[in-house]
């Protein structure tokens, strides 16, 4: 039985979700280099404690405001 | 919109059972529903599975990609964690130029659940 | 300082005496200053109060000056916004001792047995320590369109003149600058951030609305004319009495809600 995920581990799903989207929107040889980024952006936390809401909700703020920057068709690679 | 449509139908004609939409509809009356609804029924289960099971193995993150069946699920067969299964989805939206919705690619779990969804939404984008 | 108050008595001869007065006269008064510390590199350790004593004997009398001392002596991370240090760009808002107001406006309290405490301004994200998000607050302010919308311009190509008492209306409303200390001082504002205008971009509205060179009263007024963008404003007057500025947001409001309701 897959365990149920809380209403706040589906909101950092949709994030990674929606920053994988971007990433394929990216010119086809530098998907890699988004791809790697928001793995290591989100590994960075990936001990944080399912119940400190705050944090977290700070993060998926930082994180959708990084998307609505990222997203912009000029930007096509990443280091 | 075109893209999805040209797609499954090259797919179809690459298996030499059919070239033309047209004749599709004349063999399969009972799927004659609309036309968007039509390239459902030219794109059977199992071609999606094909498609599924190829998109899985070209990705980089499983680790048994030999096996893997209608049956397989993301996290118990592939070991795949909540944001692999993420970015395995995403890869699998791209095959088929479709888009799950964040409510439906939250429950699917595994390689059955996925192929159904993309036979029922052949008009999602 | 002591050095050459005591060297000066040796040479002249004069009683010590008189040097140790003068050396008790500045004697440092420290002041506790509690400030809200957070950062966003280590997001999951909590926000808390750092206490700073600052002497206030080397310290200009406002609460800018004791911050910037603190950032430029004790901790250089301390982190604030600040520009003009005097009032007129508003980057300075904060809450201190509960209220909202510009740091460089609010004199310190010489009374050192007495802490002060800072915090940024209530109920905002914070970026780092006392520098709030304003991104949805700037936003609000550009959806007002708070710029002259004309359909004709005058023939002679010179500028759009304006009746001294058409000019008059504009007092109270163009001085504001925008540092957000009523908005955030607003509950309504607080509880509905995301659709309520709040006090500062309403009164930029309502600035916009009476300028007699302006010829988009129609389309701003039905901007407004909605149940969340003005009328969350409750006439709690938090805005009014907290404004560094000593303007009346409230009262433009009122006049806002007069003209909508004549309409």
């Amino acid at each position: 039985m897959a365990k149920r995920l809380s209403g706040l581990q589906k909101e950092v799903l949709h994030l990674y979700r929606a920053s994988v989207r971007v990433a394929h929107t990216k010119p086809k040889q530098n998907q890699p280099h988004f791809i790697n980024y928001i793995r290591e952006e989100f590994g960075k936390h990936k001990d944080l404690p399912k119940r400190d809401f705050t944090t977290i909700e700070h993060l998926l703020r930082v994180g959708n405001k990084r998307i609505n920057l990222y997203s912009s068709p000029e930007l096509k690679d990443i280091n | 919109m075109f893209k999805s449509v040209f797609r499954p139908c090259a797919a179809v004609a690459k298996n030499a059972r059919m070239t033309l939409p047209v004749r599709n509809s004349i063999l399969m009356p009972q799927m004659m529903v609309s036309p968007i609804r039509f390239y459902s029924a030219t794109t059977d289960r199992n071609e999606i599975t094909q498609r599924v099971v190829d998109v899985i193995k070209a990705f980089d993150r499983t680790n048994a990609s030999a096996d893997i069946s209608s049956k397989t699920l993301f996290h118990k067969d592939l070991g795949l964690d909540s944001l692999d299964t993420v970015e395995l989805l995403v890869a699998i939206e791209e095959d088929f130029d479709i888009q799950f919705p964040d409510k439906v690619a939250d429950e699917l779990k595994g390689v059955e659940d996925t192929v159904e969804w993309i036979a029922n939404h052949p008009e999602s984008e | 300082m002591m050095n050459s108050v005591l060297k000066r008595s040796v040479v002249n001869g004069l009683n010590l005496q008189r040097g140790l007065a003068t050396a008790t006269a500045v004697a440092p008064r420290l002041k506790n200053f509690k400030v809200y510390r957070w950062s966003p590199d280590e997001p999951s350790k909590k926000p808390y109060l750092q206490t700073f004593q600052v002497d206030l004997n080397e310290c200009g009398p406002m609460v800018l000056d004791a911050l910037l001392k603190i950032k430029n002596e004790q901790d250089a991370t301390l982190t604030l916004r600040r520009s003009c240090r005097e009032g007129i760009c508003g980057s300075c808002a904060m809450n201190i001792g509960g209220r909202n107001t510009l740091a460089c406006l609010c004199k310190i309290d010489q009374n050192e047995s007495k802490d002060l405490k800072v915090y940024p301004l209530p109920h905002m994200y914070i970026v780092k320590d006392l520098v709030p998000d304003l991104t949805n607050f700037y936003q609000q302010y550009k959806s007002i369109q708070p710029y002259l919308q004309r359909k004709s311009y005058p023939e002679d190509g010179k500028e759009i003149l304006q009746s001294v008492e058409d000019r008059k209306k504009l007092d109270g409303l163009y001085e504001c600058i925008l540092c957000a200390c009523c908005s955030t001082s607003c509950p309504s504002y607080w509880w509905n951030q995301e659709q309520y205008l709040g006090p500062a971009v309403l009164l930029q509205a309502y600035r916009w609305l009476i300028d007699s060179r302006d010829q988009a009263a129609q389309t701003r007024k039905a901007m407004l004319q909605n149940t969340m963008s003005l009328y969350r404003c409750h006439t709690i007057m938090n805005c009014t009495r907290t404004c560094p500025k000593g303007l009346n947001p409230g009262l433009a409001i009122a006049e806002i809600k007069k003209e909508l309701a004549t309409d």
